[in-house]
C-alpha cells in the first residue's frame, strides 16, 4: 500500500540526509587522512633522492629497513612502549583506585588535578624535566647540598630519562580510562568475596582486577601506540646515541640528505605493527567477553 | 599483640601512591614556575630573583609571532572542525544509516594510530602536491586530527538524547527546523563547548604533526619553544612556559564555569 | 466534536507486527484505554495516532478529516508522554507556552493563558522552576498544562502515571478525571494496569499481539470477557475447562475432568450456542464463589462442589483460599462479613464446599489456540499463589 511506500521512502530520505551530513567530514578525512597513506605506500617503493625523491621503483628502502641496520631502532621503540605502558599499570592503578572511592564531592576535585598536567603544553612539561634533571639541574643541586651524592648524576640525556618523562606524560591516558572502570565497579563484590572467605589480596586479584581489565585495555591502547612513535621525549631528553623510531623517521624526512622512500617504509611498518598489536588486542578482548558471558 | 586492620593498609597504599603520584606530576611544573624568576641564563641552580624574563618575553617578535599563528590555527581549526563535528554526529544519530560503518572507521582509526604517522603522511602529501608549506598546511593538519574528536564528543553527548523531547516539541506544533533550533541545538550545546575546548587544547599543544606539515618562516609555539630548546638559549622559555600553564589554568576555571552555568541553565 | 476512526490500522517493525489491522471508533469526549501487556501494541497505535509512526495500512480519521499522512506539527492531537518530556532547559511557564509561542500567538495573550493553564493544574505558583527542580506529581501536571493549553482535540496519554508511586497514582487518576470533565475533550489512555484503566475509563480496549481482544465499559470486560484473555487479564479469575453434555433451553451443563479420574459437573447460562460435547472453557471470578464448612441448602440454580482448603492468605480487606478440587485448584475470595459466616474461623486442609450462582459462570467462546495458554495461565498463576501464601503462613 501507498503508507509502506511512504514508510520506505521516509528511510531513504533520512538516510540521504545522513550521507549528505557525514559527507564534508566523510571527504575530508578521504583525502586528507586516507589518500595520504596511499602516497606513503607509493614513495616506500621509490629511491631517495638528496631533497625529494625519484619516480624509479625500488625495494631498498624495505631491504634496509628490515636489516640489521634497524633492529636496535625497533627494539628500543618496542621497549619503550612495554616499560611506559607496565609502569603506567602499576602506577596508574593506585591512583584511579583512590578516585574512584573518594567521596564524591572529591572525586572531581581529585580529576582536575589529574586532567591539569594532560592540558598543559607537552613541550613545557619535557623542558621542566630538563631543569629538574639536568646535570646542573634541581634535582642534583639538592642532592648534592643534602650530601647525598658527590658529584653530580648523569640522567639526562639516558634511556632512563626517556622512560621516566614518558610515564611522567602518558600516565594521566592511563589513570584517566582506569578511573572509569573502577568508579563503575560494584564494591559491594569486594565485601561479598570477602565475605566468602577470600582475604583482602585475593578479593583483589579475583574481583577487582579482571573487572577492571577493560580499563587496562582502553588505557594500555592510549600508553602503548603512541610511545611506539614517540619522538618529543626521545629528542628533548635521551641521546643520539639511542634512536627511537619516531626519531629515526623524522630524520629522515627533515634532514640532509632526505631519504623519503626509508621513512615511508618504517612509518609502514610502525602502521603495520600497531594494526596487528589491536586485531590481537581486539580479539583477546572478544574471547574474554565471549567467556564472561558463559 | 596489635593486629594490624589490612584494609586500612589497603587504603594507606592507595593514598600513598596518590600522593606519590601528584608529586610526581606536579614538582616537575613547580619548578618550572619558580625558575622563570630565576636569574641565570643556562639550567643552573638558583641565581637569585628576577622578573626580566617576563619583560623579554613581551619584547620578543617571534614569540608574538608564534602566539598569533598558535592562536589562528587553534582557532580556525577548532571552529571548522566543530562544525564537521556537529554535521557528522547529527548524521550518524540514524541507526539505519547505510554509511554508518565506513564514516565510523574513518572517524575512530585516526585516534588508534601514532600521530607522527599523520605528520609523515600529511607531509608526503603536501610534498607529492607540491603545495607550499605554510599555514594552510597547517591548519588542515589540525582539523584532520581535532575532527575525530569532535565527533566523538559531540556523538557521545547526541547519544543521551532523550528523542522523546524531539517528539513532545513536535506534538506541541513545531516544525523540524524549530525543533532543531529550540530543543535540540541548546541540548547538544554543552557536548559541542566540550568537543571546541578539547579541539582548541589539541591544537595549541600539537608539536608532531606541526613540525611536519610547516614550512620554514610559520612557527606556533610548541615549534618556536622546540627549535629554541634545541638551540640551548632557554631564557625565554621558562618564563613563555609559566604563563602558558597559567593560560591552561585559566582554561580549566573557563570550562568549568562554562559547565557550571550551561548545566544551572539547563 | 468529532469521532476518532481508526480503519484497519496495521504497523510493522523489521517483520515484527506491532499492531494488525485494528479498526476502531472512539467518540468524541470519550476517556478510552488501551490495555494490555507491554509489548502488545497499544503504545504503538498511540504513536501512529499522534503521528510519530506512519502506519504499514490503513487510515486515522478525525470527524471526517484523514489525518494518516499529516505530520505531528500539523495535528490537533496532544500528548502527555510516559516519562513527560518537559524541556530540561526551559522553565515550567516556558514548558507550557512552548505550542503557543510556535504558533506566534500574541504575548498578553500567551501570558494569561499559560496563567490560567498553569492554575488549573495548581502550579501557577512555581512557574519559573525547572523541570529538575519539581517532583514527579509536579511534572505530570505541567506535561497535561503544556499539552491541554493548545487545545487539542485529542489529548494522548501514554502510561501517564507509570513512574508515580502508588499514593500519588491514585491522587493523580482522579485529578486526570476531573480535568477531563473541566475540559470535555477525548482522551486516549494507554496503560499495561487494569486498575487504572478500570477506574477511570468509559470505554476499555483490551489488547494482545497487536490486535483489539475486547472494547466496551468496564463493567462489560469484567463480567463479560469474550475470550480467555481478557477473562485472565482483566481482574483475577479460575478458568475450568469441561464438555458440554447437556444443553437447555437457558441452561448448559459441563461435565469436568477433575484430573484425577474424576470428573464434577458446572451449569451455567450461556449467550451464545455451544456444541454438545465440545469442550469447552468457562471463567469464574474468585469473589463469585462462597465457602462454607457446612454443606449449602440445595437451590435448583446453585452450583455445588466439595473441595479441600489448600492455602489461605489473608489480605485485610478479604481473604484468598485456595481449594483443592481433585487436582484443580480454584482461587476463593471472601470478605470478612461476621453477619454471614459467624463460624469458626476455615483452616488449612479442611474440607469445605464451594458454591455459586449458575448466572456467575461464564462461558467463553474459545478459539483452539487460545486452550493451551488457558491452561498455563491459570496453573501458573495459582501456583505461584500457593507459593506466596505458604511463605505468608510461615512468617
Amino acid at each position: 500500500m501507498n503508507q509502506g511506500v511512504r514508510f520506505t521512502r521516509d528511510q531513504n530520505r533520512k538516510n540521504l540526509a545522513s550521507w549528505l551530513l557525514t559527507t564534508p567530514a566523510l571527504l575530508w578525512l578521504l583525502i586528507f587522512f586516507l589518500i595520504p597513506y596511499l602516497i606513503v605506500i607509493i614513495y616506500s617503493f621509490l629511491t631517495p633522492d638528496i631533497y625529494d625523491v625519484n619516480f624509479e621503483f625500488s625495494l631498498d628502502a624495505y631491504r634496509q629497513a628490515l636489516g640489521a641496520d634497524y633492529l636496535k631502532t625497533f627494539f628500543l621503540s618496542f621497549r619503550l612502549a612495554v616499560l611506559t605502558t607496565l609502569l603506567c599499570v602499576l602506577l596508574g592503578f593506585p591512583v584511579a583506585y583512590y578516585i574512584a572511592r573518594a567521596k564524591d564531592k572529591l572525586k572531581n576535585t581529585l580529576l582536575v588535578f589529574i586532567i591539569i598536567p594532560f592540558w598543559t603544553n607537552l613541550i613545557i612539561r619535557i623542558f621542566s624535566w630538563r631543569i629538574f634533571l639536568a646535570y646542573n639541574g634541581v634535582l642534583n643541586d639538592i642532592l648534592i647540598k643534602a650530601g647525598v651524592i658527590g658529584a653530580p648524576l648523569e640522567i639526562m640525556r639516558t634511556d632512563l630519562a626517556v622512560i621516566l618523562v614518558m610515564v611522567y606524560v602518558y600516565l594521566p591516558y592511563m589513570i584517566l580510562p582506569l578511573y572509569s572502570v573502577l568508579e563503575k565497579l560494584d564494591f559491594t563484590l569486594l565485601q561479598a568475596a570477602m565475605d566468602l572467605g577470600a582475604n583482602e589480596l585475593k578479593a583483589f586479584f579475583r574481583i577487582t582486577l579482571p573487572l577492571a581489565a577493560e580499563g587496562i585495555f582502553a588505557g594500555s591502547l592510549l600508553v602503548f601506540i603512541p610511545a611506539l612513535g614517540a619522538y618529543l621525549i626521545p629528542q628533548l631528553v635521551g641521546n643520539q646515541k639511542s634512536l627511537y623510531l619516531g626519531q629515526v623517521i623524522t630524520y629522515k624526512i627533515k634532514n640532509i640528505p632526505r631519504n623519503w622512500p626509508m621513512a615511508s617504509a618504517l612509518s609502514l611498518i610502525l602502521l603495520f605493527g600497531v594494526a596487528v598489536l589491536l586485531l590481537l588486542l581486539f580479539a583477546l578482548y572478544k574471547r574474554s567477553k565471549a567467556r564472561r558471558r558463559v | 599483640m596489635k593486629r594490624i586492620n589490612i584494609s586500612q593498609f589497603y587504603k594507606g597504599f592507595n593514598l600513598t601512591a596518590f600522593s606519590l603520584v601528584m608529586v610526581f606530576l606536579y614538582i616537575p611544573i613547580l619548578i618550572l614556575i619558580i625558575f622563570s624568576f630565576n636569574d641565570a641564563k643556562i639550567i643552573t641552580g638558583w641565581r637569585g630573583f628576577t622578573t626580566k624574563y617576563y619583560l623579554q618575553l613581551v619584547e620578543n617578535d617571534a614569540i608574538k609571532e608564534a602566539f598569533r599563528n598558535t592562536m589562528l590555527i587553534a582557532g580556525l581549526s577548532t571552529l571548522i572542525s566543530t562544525i564537521f563535528g556537529i554535521l557528522t554526529a547529527l548524521g550518524m544519530e540514524n541507526k539505519r544509516f547505510s554509511g554508518r560503518r565506513i564514516v565510523s572507521a574513518l572517524i575512530y582509526i585516526p585516534l588508534v594510530i601514532p600521530d607522527i604517522l599523520m605528520g609523515v603522511s600529511l607531509a608526503l602529501l603536501f610534498n607529492f602536491t607540491r603545495v607550499n608549506t605554510g599555514m594552510l598546511t597547517v591548519l588542515i593538519a589540525h582539523i584532520t586530527f581535532c575532527i575525530s574528536y569532535t565527533v566523538i564528543v559531540i556523538q557521545s553527548r547526541l547519544e543521551g538524547f532523550d528523542y522523546s523531547l524531539v517528539e513532545a516539541a513536535m506534538d506541541l506544533g513545531a516544525k523540524p527546523a524549530t525543533i532543531f533550533w529550540k530543543i535540540k541545538f541548546p541540548l547538544m550545546l554543552p557536548g559541542i563547548i566540550a568537543a571546541a575546548l578539547l579541539a582548541f587544547t589539541l591544537s595549541i599543544d600539537d608539536f608532531i604533526i606541526t613540525f611536519f606539515t610547516s614550512g620554514r618562516g610559520f612557527d606556533t609555539l610548541p615549534i618556536y619553544v622546540e627549535g629554541t630548546i634545541r638551540r640551548g638559549t632557554i631564557t625565554t622559555i621558562n618564563s613563555l612556559s609559566t604563563l602558558m600553564i597559567g593560560f591552561t589554568l585559566f582554561l580549566v576555571v573557563i570550562t568549568k564555569r562554562v559547565r557550571k552555568v550551561l548545566i544551572s541553565s539547563l | 466534536m468529532e469521532e476518532i476512526k481508526l480503519q484497519n490500522l496495521s504497523k510493522q517493525f523489521d517483520g515484527f507486527t506491532a499492531v494488525d489491522d485494528v479498526s476502531l471508533n472512539i467518540k468524541s469526549g470519550e476517556l478510552f484505554s488501551f490495555l494490555g501487556p507491554s509489548g502488545c501494541g497499544k503504545t504503538t497505535l498511540l504513536r501512529m495516532i499522534a503521528g510519530f509512526e506512519i502506519p504499514n495500512n490503513g487510515r486515522i480519521l478525525i470527524g471526517n478529516t484523514d489525518i494518516t499522512d499529516i505530520p505531528p506539527y500539523k495535528r490537533q492531537v496532544n500528548t502527555i508522554f510516559q516519562n513527560y518530556s518537559l524541556f530540561p532547559h526551559m522553565t515550567l511557564f516556558e514548558n507550557v507556552a512552548f505550542g503557543l509561542k510556535i504558533r506566534k500567538t500574541p504575548k498578553p495573550e500567551m501570558n494569561d493563558r499559560v496563567k490560567d493553564m498553569l492554575k488549573l493544574v495548581k502550579m501557577d505558583d512555581q512557574a519559573n522552576k525547572y523541570p529538575d527542580q519539581i517532583s514527579g506529581g509536579q511534572k505530570q501536571r505541567i506535561a497535561i498544562a503544556r499539552a491541554l493549553i493548545n487545545n487539542p482535540k485529542v489529548l494522548l496519554l501514554d502510561e501517564p502515571l507509570a513512574a508515580l508511586d502508588l499514593k500519588l497514582r491514585q491522587h493523580m487518576l482522579i485529578e486526570l478525571m476531573n480535568i477531563h470533565d473541566a475540559v470535555g475533550i477525548t482522551f486516549i489512555y494507554v496503560t499495561h494496569d487494569q486498575s487504572e484503566a478500570m477506574s477511570i475509563s468509559d470505554r476499555v480496549a483490551v489488547m494482545n499481539h497487536g490486535r483489539i481482544i475486547q472494547a466496551g465499559p468496564p463493567d462489560d470486560i469484567y463480567e463479560r470477557p469474550n475470550s480467555i484473555f481478557s477473562a485472565y487479564f482483566i481482574g483475577e479469575t479460575n478458568l475450568i475447562t469441561g464438555e458440554v453434555c447437556d444443553i437447555e433451553s437457558e441452561y448448559v451443563q459441563l461435565r469436568c475432568p477433575d484430573g484425577q479420574g474424576s470428573s464434577f459437573e458446572i451449569d451455567s447460562t450461556f449467550h451464545f450456542n455451544p456444541t454438545l460435547g465440545k469442550e469447552i472453557t468457562v471463567s469464574l471470578r474468585p469473589e463469585k464463589i462462597a465457602i462454607s464448612r457446612s454443606k449449602p441448602r440445595y437451590q435448583d440454580d446453585i452450583n455445588m462442589l466439595r473441595g479441600v482448603i489448600e492455602d489461605i492468605l489473608y489480605l485485610g480487606s478479604h481473604t484468598q483460599y485456595i481449594v483443592r478440587v481433585g487436582a484443580l485448584k480454584f482461587r476463593v475470595f471472601s470478605q470478612h462479613k461476621r453477619v454471614y459466616f459467624d463460624d469458626k474461623a476455615l483452616d488449612w486442609e479442611e474440607p469445605v464446599w464451594l458454591f455459586w450462582h449458575d448466572t456467575d459462570t461464564w462461558l467463553i467462546d474459545q478459539i483452539p489456540e487460545e486452550v493451551l495458554s488457558a491452561k498455563e495461565i491459570s496453573e501458573g498463576g495459582v501456583n505461584h499463589l500457593s507459593r506466596s501464601a505458604k511463605r505468608q503462613s510461615i512468617t
